[in-house]
């Protein structure tokens, strides 16, 4: 078998602040449009900014950036990340002790996640990629 | 010098950077070899990401030029 030569991107996503999350979406969305696996890992606090209720009534926590971004209605990081897994290999998983602990299902997120998995699954997809933590 | 024929033209004015570039991936992904797909933007960071974008993937920048305040950019679909 051929080996995938792509380059690969881990994203671990732990804040629930709204810049932090957009940002890393920026750099996944792109890089994956660009021809690089991108894994995102969302846990801890970042998974409340992707439940559908939340981002329904773009309830984030923001700061001056984030807020305006809300104002000028930008393209926000689901919409990003949605284009991202579209156009090249980007996929998104959710860390399964916070959302055990917080009893959210997968159904309780917005339907641009792939699956709930630990965290030895993750670090096996990790493997020889790029690390990135926000 | 004659212009290329556009075959496809997007006006992505007024979206925010990235939203440009990917109005711009989503169509070359739909477009034939060899069609000419123009945008048209009057965001400044993706009139310098596109055309990073076009040579990292390989495919034709045509033009890329300012007209009154927004960039009309053309790139060819390579492969």
């Amino acid at each position: 078998m051929e080996e995938n030569k792509n380059p690969s991107f881990a994203i671990i996503v732990m804040s629930e602040e709204l810049e932090k999350i957009h940002a890393a979406a920026l750099i996944g969305s792109m890089a994956a449009m660009t021809g690089t696996t991108v894994n995102f890992f969302l846990t801890m606090n970042s998974l409340k900014a992707f439940l559908k209720e939340n981002v329904s009534e773009k309830n984030f926590k923001t700061g001056d950036v984030g807020k305006a971004m809300i104002e000028k209605d930008v393209t926000l990081f689901p919409k990003l990340l949605e284009t991202g897994k579209e156009m090249g290999d980007l996929n998104i998983y959710c860390c399964a002790l916070a959302m055990d602990v917080m009893g959210w299902r997968k159904e309780d997120l917005i339907d641009i996640v792939d699956d709930v998995i630990g965290i030895t699954t993750f670090l096996n997809m990790a493997q020889n990629a790029k690390v990135i933590t926000v | 010098m004659s212009e290329p024929t556009v075959t496809e033209s997007v006006d992505a004015r007024g979206s925010y950077c990235p939203g440009p570039l990917m109005e711009l991936v989503k169509t070359i992904k739909s477009a034939q070899v060899g069609d000419v797909i123009e945008i048209l933007s009057n965001d400044e960071g993706s009139a310098k990401d596109i055309p990073v974008w076009v040579k990292k993937m390989k495919h034709e920048l045509v033009y890329r030029k300012k007209v009154n305040d927004y960039w009309k950019i053309a790139i060819r679909k390579k492969h």
